[in-house]
């Protein structure tokens, strides 16, 4: 049985002296989608944080591919094949759709086929393509996101962390975004996801861990836990 | 006021705007960047004045092995100052009042640069030789030294090199990324521990480059680099912290205050003449000139 | 029809909101045994002039008091209120010319001059204050940095004659003039000494009173400061006030002793210095500026002949203190008078010895320099409900 791609254990981590994330384990095998829902607050970006090693955990381990990545800092651990898209994207607001696209692939072995996947990424995306020297800031929220989602598959990854990419978006925009999250799954991609709530995961979470003020309190597939009332009530209730 | 003052003021407008632009740049930079005030830039074209000295009047040696040596000397200088005046105190920024502090360390790199020129090299005044000697008369009486067009021709080369050098090269896109975004672009695995003293590096490379010029106008002495930096302080606080086109508009605006002010009351006095301008204007516009930088944009 | 309250009671007492403090002394970090060995310190600086026979070197001693009173001043609104001020030089050098041609011109006391030239000063600085609460903190030294230059130019060009341009005061007759040389400077050290003493002490005072605690809120916290009523403009405007007014004495002195003054008083190179002994001392504590003025009075002295030399050292000083030890030498002595304390207090288990270590931790605390993490326990100290005029 090969190695999970990601294992969390006994990770504490959080700002100052308030813990956010206390204590959390979790296991992403290769080539699954791992959903975390969870309320506002309860620690998904604190964790997702933790492990791409924008902060630095507490207490606890993380291991990407049986590698021990604890603690090292985010540029370190980006090179060994973590793509983290933060929540609101984390696009260079004045620099052009292009230039982000292009700083996707900025590792040194990536960035020499970097016109490749740039073309790649254009035919995948043509509603990037056609923003392509624009600056960023003057897309719609969802086209950003698409350019989020691009500039991730600039560089080959073996994991890929996504903080909440519906968060601010209209409806439709949250569907095509969506769309592009499961052409990503069909390809085979590692990806640990955060969202707030239920509504459009179902297609693609291989399995579904509930986030509450910083530990996993209930785990399963999606079809298991979205019978249960109690986490649908709370979940689906907020839109 | 004259047509020869209007052409004089012209001329001088470009040069000094051209010399505060190469140098303030540098510190727009750095502030863009690693979000602090780099005091020891005006040292930096202190010691491009001396290397300048050196190679072209000890060593005889051309023009631009000159360049070149300052370019090179500046730039090591440059990143040492971020790996001893800064780097130890990235882990601490939070905790502390990193502006202010950052501040006093390279000023205080500013204060032994200085003093050890004193030390080493004694505080007597060394004429460097021009880059181009000689002048042109350009218009009645108005004399355009070939060394002040060679210092504002360089200096908005290097200018608009260093715009291509951020806009086009792999480096240069990641020092913007960092003004942008440090935590977004370290997750592109930028190497935020090497691009700092880069950047570094190149701001007081420019002026260290500056300084084989002004040396050449100036002379070279340990105190050479106090005047540069109170220009380039005011430039950039002037034009907006962060932002490289304000930064240059805010040097060609200086240029155009000072010139002005040598016509009207001299030379002596158009640097206080100045501060007045400065006091004024931060009075009623608290951010200078361009208003508030939302971010540092570069 | 509901009636009104009846008003027959009185009014009930308000809940306390706020932790109410104990009521404690304007020194707390001092205990007896520190104010005798500040006693000890300050009765073998005042012999001093009695055993030294050296002139020059008792010169220096005074002329480096001055510029302790000066620093006194200046790491109170730099420190203590946290204000990029890079101007205090030319409100000291304002309060040494308003004495001095107070003194020339008019028969007033020399005394009467030297506060004179406080006032002036006091008033100056109340002037610099108003625009620096506009502005964010860096553009503070650019705008106070602009009015030192714009006071210099105007002092400088000054063609009534008034102050004498470039070349500085005529002999002014300062405070000591009937006595003779030798007397005379020691006169002047008892007397600047004695301004040292005083000034450091009823800062030190004022920096654990309301308004000491107030002008750190402001520095550290300005949204908490804000959010519990203290207003920043009345509490700047004061912190500039008896800066001003410490830094015009220190003037007032200069000028008497000298017996003149110039405008080379003022100038980057002089402001450079006193900059780097405030902050090798310690930014806002109470000790700093003596640490820091006393070691560069030393360093000055052994390397009189090699200024290069001096100031490289000042600047590698300045460099590890700031980042080693962020808080200044006097933060250091602070933390290892701490150790001893708490080693010494584990011989003797009385309360004596815990009020010691407590005091000890305030120190280092409440006198922590400039750089210093916002101290949640002072913001939470500040004076709820203070009579504001400015907040409705």
């Amino acid at each position: 049985m090969s190695q999970p791609m990601l294992q969390v254990a006994g990770l504490r981590a959080g700002y100052a002296e308030a813990s956010v994330i206390r204590g959390l384990d979790l296991e992403v095998g290769a080539g699954e989608v791992v959903v975390l829902i969870g309320p506002n607050g309860h620690g998904k970006t604190t964790l997702l944080r933790a492990i791409s090693g924008i902060i630095r955990p507490t207490a606890g381990q993380v291991l990407l591919g049986g590698q021990d990545v604890t603690g090292r800092p985010a540029e370190r651990i980006a090179v060994l094949g973590l793509v983290h898209v933060p929540q609101g994207d984390g696009l260079f607001a004045e620099m052009t759709v292009a230039e982000n696209l292009l700083m996707g692939a900025f590792p040194a072995s990536s960035w020499r086929s970097r016109r490749k996947e740039l073309a790649g990424i254009y035919e995948r995306f043509p509603v990037v393509a056609a923003r392509a020297a624009q600056r960023a800031r003057t897309l719609s929220g969802g086209e950003r996101r698409l350019v989020a989602l691009g500039r991730a598959l600039m560089r080959p990854s073996r994991i890929m962390l996504i903080d909440e990419p519906s968060l601010g978006l209209a409806p439709v925009a949250i569907d095509t975004v969506y769309e592009a999250i499961a052409e990503l799954k069909a390809s085979g991609a590692t990806i640990v996801l955060v969202e707030e709530n239920f509504t459009h995961i179902g297609g693609i979470a291989d399995a579904v861990h509930v986030l509450e003020t910083g530990t996993i309190v209930a785990s399963g597939p999606y079809a298991e836990l979205a019978s249960d009332p109690a986490i649908v009530q709370t979940y689906l209730g907020s839109l | 006021m004259a047509a020869t003052d209007i052409v004089g003021i012209a001329v001088t407008t470009i040069i000094l705007g051209s010399i505060y632009g190469l140098v303030a740049i540098g510190m727009t930079l750095i502030y863009g960047t690693l979000r602090i005030l780099d005091m020891s830039q005006g040292s930096m074209v202190m010691v491009g004045s001396f290397v300048g000295w050196g190679i072209l009047v000890v060593a005889g040696l051309n023009p631009v092995i000159a360049i070149a040596a300052a370019f090179v000397a500046t730039f090591i200088l440059g990143a040492l100052t971020q790996l001893v005046s800064v780097q130890p105190l990235m882990k601490r920024r939070n905790a502390i009042d990193f502006e202010m502090v950052t501040f006093i360390t390279t000023f205080a790199v500013a204060m032994i640069l200085t003093n050890v020129a004193l030390e080493l090299l004694g505080p007597q005044q060394r004429n460097v030789t021009p880059v181009i000697s000689g002048g042109v008369n350009i218009y009645h009486g108005v004399n355009l030294p070939y060394q002040s067009m060679a210092m504002a021709i360089v200096s908005i080369t290097m200018m608009a090199g260093l715009g291509i050098f951020l806009a086009r090269t792999r480096w240069g896109m990641a020092i913007r990324a960092v003004a942008q975004d440090l935590d977004a672009a370290r997750l592109m695995g930028v190497p935020v521990g090497k691009l700092y003293p880069l950047t570094m590096g190149l701001a007081s490379a420019l002026a260290g480059v500056a300084g084989v010029f002004l040396g050449g106008l100036y002379f070279a002495y340990p105190q050479a680099g106090d005047l540069p930096l109170l220009e380039a302080l005011i430039v950039v606080i002037f034009g907006g912290l962060g932002s490289l086109p304000g930064t240059v508009y805010a040097a060609y605006a200086i240029g155009l205050i000072q010139a002005t002010a040598e016509v009207l009351v001299g030379t002596t006095w158009s640097l206080p003449i100045l501060y007045g301008v400065i006091l004024f204007v931060l009075i009623i516009r608290p951010y200078g000139l361009l208003g508030k930088p939302s971010e540092a944009r570069l | 029809m509901s009636a009104l309250p009846n008003r027959t009671e009185p009014t009930p007492a308000r809940p306390a909101l706020t932790r109410t403090a104990p009521p404690r002394s304007a020194f707390p970090a001092m205990t007896p045994a520190r104010w005798m060995v500040t006693g000890v310190l300050v009765a073998l600086a005042a012999v001093i002039p009695l055993v030294m026979t050296n002139q020059y070197a008792l010169s220096v001693m005074v002329t480096t008091l001055v510029l302790l009173v000066l620093n006194i001043s200046w790491n109170f609104v730099l420190g203590v209120a946290g204000v990029w001020n890079f101007g205090q030089l030319a409100i000291y050098a304002l309060g040494g010319y308003g004495a001095g041609i107070i003194m020339l011109h008019t028969s007033l006391s020399p005394w009467l001059a030297v506060l004179a030239g406080g006032v002036v000063a006091a008033f100056a600085a109340v002037l610099l204050a108003f625009p620096t609460l506009r502005l964010y903190g860096i553009y503070t030294s650019l705008l106070t940095f602009a009015f030192a230059e714009v006071i210099e130019y105007v002092i400088v060009n000054d063609g009534s004659g008034l102050t004498g341009g470039t070349f500085g005061l005529p002999i002014v007759k300062g405070l000591y003039a009937s006595l003779s040389l030798a007397a005379s400077a020691r006169a002047y050290y008892w007397t600047v000494l004695a301004v040292v003493v005083v000034s450091t002490i009823v800062l030190a005072a004022v920096g654990h009173s309301r308004l000491g605690i107030a002008l750190r809120g402001i520095r550290d916290a300005p949204a908490y400061a804000a959010a519990r009523g203290v207003s920043p403009m009345r509490y700047r405007v004061i912190a500039f006030a008896v800066s001003g007014f410490l830094a015009g004495i220190a003037g007032g002195l200069y000028v008497s002793y000298n017996q003149s003054i110039s405008p080379s008083a003022m100038g980057l190179t002089p402001m450079s210095i006193d900059v780097t002994m405030l902050v090798i001392g310690g930014l806002g504590t109470a000790t700093g500026p003596i640490i820091g003025t006393v070691l560069l009075a030393i360093v000055q002295t052994a390397l009189v002949s090699h200024p290069g030399a001096e100031l490289t050292i000042l600047g590698i000083f300045l460099l590890v203190v700031v980042v080693f030890v962020p808080d200044g030498l006097a933060g250091l002595a602070a933390r290892y008078w701490r150790r001893v304390s708490t080693w010494a207090a584990e011989d003797d288990q009385s309360g004596e010895a815990a009020g010691q270590e407590v005091a000890g931790q305030e120190v280092a605390g409440q006198e922590t320099g400039g750089q210093e993490t916002a101290e949640p326990g002072a913001a939470a100290e500040i004076p709820e409900g203070s009579p504001d005029p400015n907040v409705a």
